[in-house]
């Protein structure tokens, strides 16, 4: 049987084992479990993105798939090649932003750390001149690129970060927390350059522990946690996976026991209560989701005078938080 | 090369501890009875100490450097080879390393009014050249010990002044206990010092077929070393992780 | 203010210096000041003779302890500052005087046994004859040269809260040591104004302390002044690091 597409990175059964040492004297060495054994499919083009509690293992996946580490077993493709066994072929036609602080040569300028890196990734002074100065001008780094990466603000560090690890022009890019320690300006604008990036063509592989900006953005996530997935979908059919995190407020002058009755009938909703307000009664019901339930409710409550109506949609947060706390 | 110019601790190592030890060698080897062919460690081993340290410390350093700026994993994931950079690191750190025998020399004359008494230019060209390459293979034969080993920055910056006893850099290798002899005959640069001293005088064994073969031998043995060590430390390195580690 | 003191101690190393592995500390604490007393010796022996062996080997083994000293509190400060933990220790409640003494005593003990040890392989190394050599002397030197470089260390280490250069000021003076004490070579070679220079410096008064009492060359009115001199400058390095430890710290 034919696949639909060949994954632009494929994973599986990844696991990885890291040991650390404690004590100073009498030395003790300790195993901690990176990845438990993953597996992912990602579609060539696609915006994916892996959300999880800080040591979940994101880092770990990001690494592995960049040719950074060795898994202990199980298999990894990107593009089709083996990241263990054909890592320069790999190394050649991706990118990857690690972001941060660190990672730039402070003493240079922001061109010169690019030209660096051209030479590094081989690219010909014909293509990368013109390349690096559309790089500097799309990301917004015109006009300061003489300037040495000790002066720039973080924003700007993280835009010569994704400018270096766009510099080979890769096929898949890997941004591993790309928005954090940034301004919800610059988080925004930087967003915005990832989506533009995937509408390109390019593959993208995000981590993030933003919940938000996984929904805004990812066409596909998965949750890890403690080195294992524990979901993978849409950022839709992950919302949904939720339960009793909708809610809908109606404010009315009185409703009857018989309508509330109906209420309690349906099946979406998982609870109903009223409370008594000077001049009206509060309505709260609590369901799946209150867009799917509100055609039924306007049917129920037809001919009560309705004073306010407020719903809130279940988020990415709220099914991540409850992914995180049931998984083991 | 620009990275290392801005530094405050490159000015240091290129022109004052070199000047140090050519003060401290004028100073010891120009006392009354001591003879003018010893007074060339004095005037050359300044310089030759710094060149060394350039190349010795600062090229694996740059490694540590690399660490410690934490782009070490950018530039260990890039499709050139580590070995290529870091041999370009290190022939930029001899470049400069050439610097540290101005202040040497000009001390030396214009302080002591010192000279070299007598210089065999062509064999102390040649000789100069393949201790330069002595050096190189050396340092890239180190730069993966400190990718993967961080201890190894401790005992190597520790065993700094061993080598230049068990190198000749400012006394002859003659001088030294038979089994340090044994121990500075495998280090290819002790061949390569030997030649240029011989080279300043006309006195004493001149066997620079011996010293430049002996050197470019153990060159060509550092080399392919190094290049099974590369290997070797790009696996080790992505199975342990700790290419991010300060 | 003991247990502070003592804790104190004891962390920073762990938290900072490499020698808390067996391998820090035999590449730090016994290669680099071994090796660099047998270069000297060695290169002494080429230019005057075996028989000014023990010469250099004391002279030199006594400069090494400036190693302990000096370093030990600037490198603390410099590498407090490079992990960021400077601004905490200095914002805590803490003493600054007793933190930083703390970390200045274990330099002491630190400089003395670098010296032991340094000088014990070189006299091995060199078969050197210290039996006619006043070891009681030389240990009582050991220990107030020890002292004094150490609260010269405190000044580079209070100048390290005020400027990121101090470890850079730090390596420009243990060097100049080397040309300035009389560690290789008689002060009396240098230009007139440097002797002025070397004379000011305790080390160079400790050297010739050293030299003087183990080898039996020095008489005792001349001992004493070296003595007073090198107490003063315990006392005054202590006096002058107080206010710079008051001051606030440079970004």
């Amino acid at each position: 049987m034919s696949r639909p597409f060949a994954p632009a990175i494929e994973v599986t059964g990844l696991r990885k084992t890291y040991s650390n040492v404690r004590g100073t004297f009498r030395r003790t060495k300790v195993q901690h479990i990176g990845l438990s054994g993953i597996d992912l499919a990602i579609k060539p083009g696609e915006l994916f993105g892996l959300l999880g509690p800080n040591g979940a293992g994101k880092t770990t996946t990001v690494k592995i798939l960049t040719t950074l580490l060795l898994p202990d077993s199980g298999k990894a493709h990107v593009l089709g090649l083996d990241v263990v066994s054909q890592t320069s072929a790999v190394r050649r036609r991706i990118g990857f932003v690690f972001g941060g602080e660190r990672g730039l040569y402070w003493r240079l300028s922001g061109i010169n750390n690019l030209r660096y890196f051209a030479d590094l990734y081989r690219i010909p002074p014909s293509v990368s001149r013109p390349r690096i100065a559309q790089l500097i001008e799309r990301l917004g780094l015109a006009g300061r690129e003489h300037d040495k990466v000790e002066v720039y603000s973080r924003g700007m560090k993280q835009r010569l970060h994704l400018a270096r690890g766009l510099l080979n022009d890769p096929e898949v890019l890997f941004l591993d927390e790309p928005t954090i320690g940034l301004d919800p300006v610059g988080a925004r604008e930087l967003r915005l350059l990832v989506r533009e990036l995937a509408d390109a063509g390019k593959t993208i592989f995000l981590t993030t522990h933003y919940m938000f900006e996984a929904d805004a953005i990812c066409d596909r996530i998965a949750v890890i946690k403690n080195g294992g997935i524990v979901a993978e979908g849409t950022p839709t059919s992950i919302k949904r996976s939720v339960e009793n995190k909708g809610v809908i407020e109606v404010e009315v002058e009185a409703i009857g026991p018989e309508r509330l009755a109906q209420l309690r009938r349906l099946p979406e909703v998982t609870s109903v209560s009223v409370t008594e307000r000077e001049l009206a009664q509060v309505i709260t019901l609590r369901c799946g989701s209150p867009s799917e339930l509100m055609p039924q409710l306007g049917a129920i409550l037809e001919g009560i005078q309705l004073q306010k109506v407020s719903s809130r949609e279940p988020t990415l947060e709220d099914a991540y938080i409850q992914l995180i706390a049931e998984s083991p | 090369m620009r990275l290392r110019v801005v530094s405050p601790f490159a000015v240091l190592a290129w022109l004052f501890f070199p000047a140090i030890f050519t003060v401290v060698g004028l100073y010891v080897l120009s006392g009354p009875g001591t003879a003018t062919p010893q007074l060339a460690y004095a005037i050359l081993g300044g310089g030759l100490l710094g060149y060394w340290d350039i190349a010795y410390l600062d090229g694996g350093m740059s490694i540590q450097n690399e660490r410690w700026s934490g782009t070490l994993e950018q530039i260990f994931a890039v499709p050139t080879p580590l070995w290529v950079i870091i041999l370009g690191k290190v022939c930029g750190s001899l470049l400069w390393g050439l610097l540290s025998f101005l202040p040497t020399i000009a001390i030396a004359y214009l302080g002591f009014h010192a000279l070299l008494p007598h210089v065999d230019a062509a064999r102390f060209t040649i000789s100069f050249a393949i201790l330069s390459l002595s050096f190189l293979a050396v340092a890239v034969m180190l730069t993966p010990l400190f990718t993967l080993w961080r201890w190894a920055l401790p005992m190597l910056n520790g065993f700094e002044m061993g080598f230049y006893i068990l190198c000749g850099f400012m006394f002859p290798v003659t001088l030294l206990p038979t089994w340090a002899q044994g121990a500075g005959a495998l280090l290819a640069p002790t061949w390569a010092i030997r030649a240029i001293y011989a080279s300043t005088t006309n006195q004493g064994p001149h066997d620079f077929g011996i010293w430049w073969g002996a050197t470019v031998g153990l060159t060509v043995i550092y080399v392919i070393g190094a290049l099974f060590l590369y290997r070797l430390i790009e696996r080790r390195a992505r199975i342990s992780g700790g290419l991010a580690l300060a | 203010m003991v247990a502070i003191f003592a804790r104190s101690t004891y962390l920073q190393y762990v938290a900072l210096f490499q020698w808390a592995t067996i391998r820090g500390y035999v590449g730090y604490k016994v290669l680099l000041p071994v090796t660099q007393i047998l270069f000297f010796v060695q290169l002494g022996v080429f230019g005057s003779g075996r028989s000014k062996a023990l010469y250099f080997a004391l002279g030199n083994a006594l400069q090494v302890t400036a190693q302990a000293g000096i370093y030990g509190v600037i490198a603390t400060v410099a590498n407090e500052r490079q992990h960021g933990t400077l601004p905490m220790l200095l914002a805590s409640p803490a003493n600054r005087l007793v933190t930083f003494l703390s970390r200045a005593a274990v330099n002491v003990i630190d400089g003395i046994v670098t010296v032991v040890v340094g000088l014990s392989i070189t006299v091995v190394v060199f078969g050197l004859d210290l039996r006619h050599a006043n070891l009681l002397l030389l240990a009582f030197c050991v220990v107030l040269i020890s002292m004094t470089t150490a609260g010269l260390g405190l000044l580079f280490g209070a100048l390290g809260l005020i400027t990121r250069d101090a470890i850079t000021i730090a390596n420009v003076v243990y060097y100049l040591l080397l040309v300035l004490c009389g560690i290789n070579f008689p002060i009396s070679r240098l230009p007139l104004l440097l002797q002025w220079v070397a004379w000011a410096t305790p080390l160079s008064h400790g050297v010739e302390l050293t030299r003087g009492l183990v080898l039996g060359t020095l008489a005792i009115p001349q001992a004493a002044l070296h003595i007073a001199v090198l107490l003063v400058y315990v006392v005054a390095g202590a006096a002058l690091t107080l206010p710079l430890l008051r001051r606030r710290l440079v970004k």
